[in-house]
């Protein structure tokens, strides 16, 4: 990671603010390091478990470079296969990026382990992911993460990101290309948006439903959906599904297929 | 010549995966908190963020960052009020209706596990503008002002507080920060006292300011009802009034209305409530909003 | 004045130079091909209509009707595909009305490439124009700018690369009707399972001398949306409202005239949409 802070380059104006016009007396070739990989993620939470999930597909343009890239990895686990990790992180955006995040969590996680001897828990690895996006705020990791383990109590715990690290806890969050069209149906059916009780009043004295944590087996089947239609809608979303519940157990992980056109 | 040699003579793969520097970042058990970011390599960086990130003059641009609006605070005989909304939008995306925009400055313990009832000493930092820059940025001054306290032995005041921040965005003027927060606190040399501090580097001492796409709407109930020496009551329902109205009228604020109260002792939550029934209680009860009509 | 209206076209250029984004057209980012056979011609498509990385319409139909044995397959932006050959089509059947013969293939390209040309591309219909004609067999392919190639096989639209790919290497000369098919089918396959902007279905249209033209739309199925895991009906009343008001017919009967179908009547039945029970 280079520095280029306090080597301020000649002939820079510094935009004073992002309204203004730029004044560009360098002429410079555009610099763009950016691809976007498509696919799209999800996290639900429950009282004792967190599920991420993501597609497989990996695109370019229109074409697809790979049918089987996962996007939901395991974080701080003993060996490469991810066994005893207590983190999931799922990053969808650019997969370089992505890649690159992960890598540096998963160091981070396990050097806290060495160090301290005990596990990190998930609500110190949600900061320190916070503050590993914020350090290239000004050269951004192209990504949007998700962060699910359990927590303190073994609630599940899921955290959602932006590019450059503002975070938030939430009971379910749906990220990338196909966010626009998971995400309304998750407000519906996780946390029953816009549902009210029938006859619990007339006009302005109906009850809203509450929204409480659901079971395991009706989130595994709520993703499963969540996917199968976007996949209906959106070309960058298909071949694979890749599902990774974490209980107190252990982490389970499911792949399923998905429609490849 | 002992550095030529030691410059020729490191195995080639040295600079391969993790620098130095980045090997002591991961073995430092505290994780670097600011000065230290990594920057594109461009001569216009200004520039090629804003290309990257700036929604409102590129809408098509590759990352769109979250944004926070519509914040409110203060000062009145009984403390300040701090009242916000909780909508996040990048570009036209709605992308989260429950953030939490009154940012807890304080000692080590950020209040979160505090019961909602009792005062939590410390100060209060409100976000709009980038959520991250907010957040990272007023997490960094929990840090200093704990540091402070430990130091000196006493809290830090409010007008030390918001300079240690000012100071900073000043010294990120031109990167492309873009946060305009307030800090509220009470403090026994100052009384209650709120400052302004945004991304330009300005700090500003006052009574009563509303920051975010949404101000103007707040301004406007803030302006016409606020009075120093207003009850607790009602400089409480002043403040859910306005942020109301801000999120009635503003795209891009909505969700629920985020109330905090700083004390003496410190501040008090009053509640984060869904605006929807909020609206028709206020409509329905109190006959405001008569624009909105509920019958065909 | 007939044709095209231009009288927004300095307000448009005037919006887009401030940086109001153009609307956004159906394009059928598209897999289409065509392949000769000894006794006739078949082309095919795929059925996946998109706007931006959105399918805006999974059954699509991409062949286009020209003449009884002369059809069009077509690539690009929908509208145009859709406007141009209904267009041709009605001056072929002019055509051959005033001549008193069948219409010709090579004919029918020749209309599409003057009209695509005087356009200069602003029309975007890629096409893959086939049919049999008293002259034998033809297939071509005509470009928005109105440039044109005659060709045994050929592939057009976002997965004709895919689909040549098939071409290339399995194409032979002298296929029978079953083989062209085939081929075709597979090439479509190709351009669908590799291309993301061509997906669902094959439709296919087989056109021969002294045969009736044959389409056989959703020849091949190979992208069936499987069965929902749950049931998504609400419970009637779980929609808020504020108030509501009843217009009874009676009402009604004041605006407009309302003539009440039987039940079992053909007229009111529509395509039936996909609901939850």
């Amino acid at each position: 990671m280079t520095s280029l802070m306090g080597n301020q380059s000649r002939g820079e104006t510094i935009g004073y603010s992002f309204s203004e016009p730029t004044s560009a007396n360098v002429k410079q070739h555009s610099f763009y390091p950016y691809t976007d990989n498509g696919g799209s993620t999800l996290g639900i939470t429950g009282s004792d478990f967190a599920i991420l999930a993501g597609d497989t597909r990996s695109t370019s343009g229109y074409n697809i470079n790979s049918r089987m890239v996962p996007k939901v990895f395991r974080i701080g686990g003993d060996d490469e296969t991810g066994e005893g990790a207590q983190v999931l992180l799922s990053v969808v955006g650019f997969a370089a990026d992505g890649n690159a995040l992960k890598e540096k969590l998963d160091t981070m996680v396990k050097m806290y382990k060495y160090k301290h001897g005990k596990p990190m828990s998930v609500s110190a690895c949600a900061q320190r992911l916070s503050t590993i996006l914020y350090e290239k705020r000004f050269f951004p990791y192209y990504v949007h993460a998700i962060l699910a383990g359990l927590d303190e109590e073994g609630v599940g715990a899921l955290y959602s990101y932006d590019p450059v690290g503002s975070y938030e806890r939430e009971q379910c969050r749906a990220a990338g290309a196909a966010s626009s069209l998971i995400m309304p149906f998750l407000d519906n059916q996780v946390n029953f948006k816009n549902q009210y009780i029938p006859g619990s009043g007339a006009g302005h004295a109906l009850e809203a439903v509450k929204a409480e944590p659901l079971p395991k087996d009706t989130v595994k089947q709520l993703v499963r959906d969540a996917f199968t239609s976007a996949v209906e809608r959106h070309i960058e979303v298909g071949d694979g599904l890749q599902m990774m519940i974490i209980t107190k157990e252990g982490i389970e992980e499911v792949f399923i297929p998905l429609k490849q056109d | 010549m002992d550095k030529l040699v030691a410059q020729y003579s490191r195995t080639h793969h040295h600079n391969e995966m993790y620098s130095e520097q980045e090997q002591e970042d991961f073995n430092s058990s505290v994780p670097p908190l600011s000065l230290k970011f990594s920057l594109p390599p461009v001569d216009n960086r200004a520039a090629f963020l804003r290309a990257m990130t700036d929604d409102h003059s590129n809408p098509s641009c590759p990352i769109k960052l979250a944004h926070g609006t519509t914040t409110l605070a203060f000062r009145f005989q009984g403390g300040i009020i701090v009242c916000t909304d909780s909508r996040a939008t990048a570009g036209n995306w709605i992308a989260s209706q429950t953030v939490k925009k009154v940012i807890p400055v304080s000692r080590l313990s950020r209040g979160e596990d505090k019961k909602s009832n009792e005062p939590t000493p410390g100060l209060l930092g409100t976000m709009a503008g980038g959520a991250a820059d907010c957040q990272y940025w007023l997490r960094y001054l929990s840090q200093q002002c704990t540091l402070h306290e430990i130091r000196h032995k006493r809290r830090i005041t409010v007008a030390a507080a918001s300079k240690i921040l000012a100071n900073l965005t000043y010294a990120y003027k031109g990167y492309g920060l873009s946060m305009g927060t307030m800090l509220a606190g009470m403090t026994p040399s100052e009384g209650p006292a709120l400052y302004y501090i945004d991304s330009d580097g300005t700090r500003l001492p006052g009574n009563l300011f509303c920051v975010g796409s949404g101000q103007t709407f707040a301004y406007g109930v803030l302006d016409a009802e606020y009075r120093y020496d207003l009850s607790e009551e009602e400089a409480l329902a002043l403040g859910r009034r306005a942020i109301l109205a801000a999120m009635h009228r503003d795209a891009y604020s909505g969700g629920f209305i985020n109330l905090y109260h700083v004390k003496e002792e410190g501040w008090v939550h009053h509640g984060f409530d869904d605006m929807n029934p909020e609206f028709w209680k206020t409509k329905l009860e109190k006959g405001e909003f008569s624009n909105v009509t509920s019958t065909l | 004045m007939p044709g095209f209206d231009f009288s927004n076209y300095n307000r448009n250029a005037a919006l887009h130079a401030r940086g109001v984004p153009l609307p956004k057209a159906t394009s059928t980012g598209t897999t289409i091909v065509g392949c000769v056979y000894d006794k006739g011609v078949v082309i095919a498509a795929d059925t996946r209509a998109t706007s931006g990385p959105i399918v805006a319409d999974k059954n699509c139909e991409k062949l286009h009707y020209i003449a009884p044995k002369i059809w069009c397959a077509g690539a690009g932006t929908a509208a145009d595909t859709e406007f141009t050959t209904a267009l041709i089509s009605s001056n072929v059947e002019l055509h051959s009305l005033s001549t008193g013969r069948d219409p010709r293939v090579i004919t029918c390209m020749t209309m599409l490439k003057q009209h695509l040309f005087r356009y200069q591309g602003h029309i975007g219909a890629y096409l893959v124009v086939a049919g049999v004609d008293p002259t034998g067999t033809g297939l071509y392919t005509v470009h928005a700018h109105g440039s044109t190639d005659k060709l045994p096989y050929v592939t057009m639209g976002s997965g004709s690369l895919a689909a040549m790919s098939v071409f290339e290497s399995t194409w032979k000369p002298d296929l029978d009707r079953q083989g062209a098919i085939d081929i075709c089918a597979e090439a479509i396959k190709a351009g669908i399972f590799n291309d993301l902007g061509s997906g669902s279905n094959v439709d296919v249209c087989v056109i021969e001398k002294d045969q009736p033209t044959q389409l056989l739309r959703n020849y091949m199925k190979p992208n069936e949306r499987p069965q929902k895991e749950r049931n998504y009906r609400f419970a009637r009343g779980t929609t808020a409202w504020l108030d509501q008001r009843v217009i009874s017919k009676e009402d009604m009967k004041k605006y407009v005239t309302i003539e009440t179908l039987s039940g079992n009547d053909d007229l009111a039945t529509g395509d039936s949409m996909e609901v939850d029970t």
